[in-house]
């Protein structure tokens, strides 16, 4: 909320917030103009997600999990992914549990978290060659320093892979380390994949409900905003076991109770076009992450050239960069704010240009850790 | 390892949903639109209309779409998209009578009902109590308790027309003494709702008058859900209780594009009220749904303004809609009267409830049943009759579900045909009981 006002000003170049400038596949808007003529429509669907809706998520993902998925009570469909992590943690997670969270996190897990009672318990992302990072894959978990995390209050552990904001994608080592805790401490997992089609070449999106023993105990989000590039549409959604999913539809028909009926509709239809085509290269899923591939390569090239070091991201659309290798002398301004914080507000004023500090993403302790990256987001 | 292959189907082996939703899991909605989908051939149940829209509102949405302005399908302002808080902002200052900042006094929310989970979240705490009047839209109990509140209960009695005619929802009353001693220290809201789901009651000036009294005098807020601020009938006036003395400071007012546009499934209401209460609103919306669709802002933006222009003239919709509302209403009272069934005529919103007691010996009675003889009934209506309806225990706490056994609520936002249909199962039901 922040750091949008500060770069509403149109004069400045807005790689900060993360949001598409471009436009959404055109069949997706035209489904949306088709809709609107549809009276029925324009009135209350389902609570728990409008059938033609729920149906093609249970297709897509079928074919993705390999499992059988009930359409019904497998899937809840929410306001954006944002409103499925706000469904599970109220569903799930209160006082007196503990949650893991993996930092640098998105902002919303811990105050979600604090909403429903519980404590964060933060583990942070390393980087494996001493601060030399060229990639996302260089950051990884201590799994001996994992595995202190959890104990008997731990409920849940929060993954987030394709991971905002360093991009990185969890490979079937590190999903089977955080698996066996999760089987080990009988421990539920939430697991965040909003950027589950944007994984670059060399690079697999792996579902940790997929391995032996974690779909009874996961729950998984995805985001019509980040599939199909349309943000504003807030449509996102629950997958999981259903007597999990069964506590979350609880929620949902206590806060808010259906989700926009033409938007869902115009989405399902989009879904059943990619559903047909998820054989063909020509599928967005696909696509999508084919053209953010060669803006991230772009973008990273033309960081290297003003002289600042970027992690590649191996998934999502944002790249986190170290800024120190500029040395911006900032030590005259507010001391109490983290440097990456007071760089950002250097290089709004003084650049034009914005993005969002690092430290944003972290607890408390672990902000010094991260305060010489600045994430840019690249799907403009 | 042993234990791995021991585990590997295994759910979670501990209790593994928050206390938070103890009680709350049952949905008489979840139920009867699942009934009404299946067997109804004529739906007076669930409140929404079956005609739709007015063209200018998805003319909008349409030109939105067609504006080349793809950003539309972005994220916007997340406590309300800037034309839609401004438009509202306008118009309820006019309706107010005082100045609102559209980024301050304004929140946009999922439809009214993620309006009253915020004021509910917001604003109260394990150990307050809120009070609520009876009968209710069923929601709110469940998210008082789901914010650890407790609900305390008022209800509005019956007094009957002397005269043997026909009550109105406004022969439905607080009893002043009554409600007054629902208040205690530990009160922290009261949830007001008129014009009334489901009796359809306008509260008149002075019943408001007497709720802000006790309001200042306890010093309790006041969550008012006026989400058919404009279905009033027979020239009432809607009066806003936050334009009482004494209550602006106090009073969140809930509204809806659903029921102010005939959009239901649009989803797009808002919060009114002082920035010292809706900022709080504000914590609870950025953790929880954080923004709201874009392009459905941006054409009830455009809705707003259209009627902005035409306030108080004939071609608001406003003005228009109450009309067409207020015929099917008569025409529904009619036909309801006509079999037998006496309908309490309502002074607002698109629900009336009638009296079924003619037609109870179709259901017979089971003595020492959990569920409520209205439910039964309705049960039984729309499986051998297929009209569906909502039995008015849905609307009453766990208590007092069997207060009244015999009301049942239909909504008659529906189109001419529909109504007619439900009238010809109405008549082939009477002549079927008076023939047998």
């Amino acid at each position: 909320v922040e750091f949008t006002k500060v770069a509403a000003d149109p004069s400045i170049v807005n790689l900060g917030q993360g949001l598409p400038d471009i436009s959404p596949p055109s069949y997706v808007k035209e489904e949306l103009a088709k809709v609107a003529a549809v009276d029925r429509l324009n009135q209350y669907t389902r609570g728990f997600g409008h059938p033609s809706l729920v149906k093609a998520l249970s297709q897509v993902y079928e074919k993705v999990c390999g499992r059988k998925i009930d359409p019904l009570t497998d899937i809840l469909v929410t306001v954006g992914a944002y409103g499925s992590l706000f469904s599970t943690i109220q569903a799930l997670i209160e006082e007196g549990d503990e949650v893991i969270i993996i930092e640098p996190f998105y902002d919303c897990y811990e105050p979600m978290v604090k909403m429903a009672g519980a404590k964060p318990v933060f583990i942070p992302l390393r980087c494996k060659n001493d601060g030399n990072s060229a990639s996302s894959a260089d950051w990884v978990l201590d799994p001996a320093e994992l595995a202190n995390k959890f104990n008997s209050k731990t409920k849940a552990i929060i993954l987030n892979t394709p991971h905002n904001p360093i991009g990185k994608v969890f490979t079937l080592e590190e999903l089977q380390v955080i698996a066996d805790l999760c089987i080990k401490h009988d421990t539920l997992c939430i697991s965040d994949e909003v950027y589950e089609w944007l994984v670059y070449k060399g690079n697999k999106h792996i579902k940790i409900a997929t391995l032996p023993g974690m779909w009874e105990r996961t729950v998984t989000i995805g985001s019509a905003g980040k599939t199909y590039s349309v943000t504003g549409w807030k449509l996102g959604w629950s997958i999981g076991p259903e007597y999990l999913i069964k506590h979350l539809q609880v929620v949902h028909q206590n806060t808010l109770y259906t989700c926009p009926t033409p938007l869902q509709e115009a989405l399902a239809q989009a879904f059943w076009m990619d559903y047909k085509r998820m054989d063909d290269p020509d599928c967005y899923f696909y696509s999508l992450s084919r053209e953010l591939e060669s803006k991230r390569d772009r973008m990273a090239q033309l960081l290297k050239e003003a002289g600042l070091k970027p992690v590649i991201p191996d998934g999502g659309y944002f790249m986190i960069v170290d800024v120190s290798t500029l040395n911006v002398d900032l030590s005259d301004v507010d001391e109490k704010q983290p440097y990456d914080y007071k760089f950002v507000k250097w290089m709004i004023a003084s650049k034009k240009l914005s993005a969002i500090p690092l430290s944003a993403f972290c607890g408390l302790e672990t902000k010094k850790q991260f305060e010489k990256y600045i994430r840019f987001c690249f799907i403009k | 390892t042993h234990f791995l292959s021991h585990s590997l189907q295994a759910k979670m082996s501990r209790p593994v949903q928050a206390r938070r939703l103890e009680g709350i899991d049952k949905n008489i909605w979840v139920e009867f639109v699942k009934l009404a989908a299946t067997y109804s051939k004529v739906n007076l149940g669930q409140g929404f209309p079956d005609f739709p829209p007015p063209d200018f509102l998805t003319e909008a949405l349409t030109r939105a779409l067609g504006g080349g302005n793809h950003m539309l399908h972005q994220y916007t302002r997340a406590f309300g998209h800037p034309p839609l808080v401004k438009v509202l902002a306008q118009f309820f200052e006019k309706l107010l009578g005082r100045d609102l900042d559209p980024m301050t006094n304004v929140m946009v929310t999922v439809g009214a009902y993620q309006a009253l989970f915020c004021c509910f979240q917001a604003l109260v705490d394990e150990g307050d109590e809120v009070i609520i009047i009876e009968p209710f839209f069923d929601c709110y109990e469940p998210m008082v308790k789901m914010a650890g509140g407790t609900p305390v209960f008022v209800p509005l009695r019956p007094n009957p027309p002397k005269d043997g005619k026909l009550m109105s929802s406004a022969d439905w009353q607080l009893d002043p003494a009554e409600l007054a001693s629902k208040f205690s220290e530990r009160t922290k809201a009261i949830v007001l709702n008129s014009p009334n789901n489901p009796l359809g009651k306008v509260f008149s000036h002075g019943e408001l008058g007497l709720i802000a009294e006790l309001c200042v005098k306890h010093d309790v807020l006041c969550i008012s859900d006026e989400v058919y601020e404009w279905l009033v009938y027979d020239g009432k006036q809607h009066t806003r209780i936050a334009s009482l003395p004494g209550m602006w400071d106090r009073t969140v007012i809930i509204g809806s594009a659903g029921k102010t546009f005939s959009a239901t499934g649009w989803k797009v209401g808002w919060a009114v009220g002082p920035d010292r209460l809706l900022q709080h609103l504000r914590t609870v919306h950025q953790n929880s749904v954080y923004h709201c669709a874009t392009i459905a802002q941006e054409a009830v933006a455009q809705g707003f303004q259209r009627e902005l222009m035409l306030y108080g003239k004939p071609e608001s919709y406003f003005v228009q809609l109450p009309k067409e509302l207020q015929q099917k209403r008569d025409w529904l009272v009619q036909s309801l009267d006509g079999v037998g069934m006496k309908p309490i005529i309502p002074e607002g919103t698109y629900f009336l409830v009638a009296d079924i007691s003619p037609f109870k010996s179709d259901v017979p009675d089971v003595p020492n049943s959990d569920e409520p003889y209205d439910s039964r009934f309705a049960k039984w209506m729309v499986k051998n009759k297929g009209l569906a309806a909502i039995p008015l225990s849905a609307f009453y706490s766990e208590a007092h579900k069997n207060n009244y056994t015999n009301f049942i609520r239909f909504c008659f936002a529906k189109e001419e045909a529909t109504l007619k249909a439900a009238s010809d199962i109405l008549q082939k039901w009477k002549q079927e009981k008076n023939s047998s």
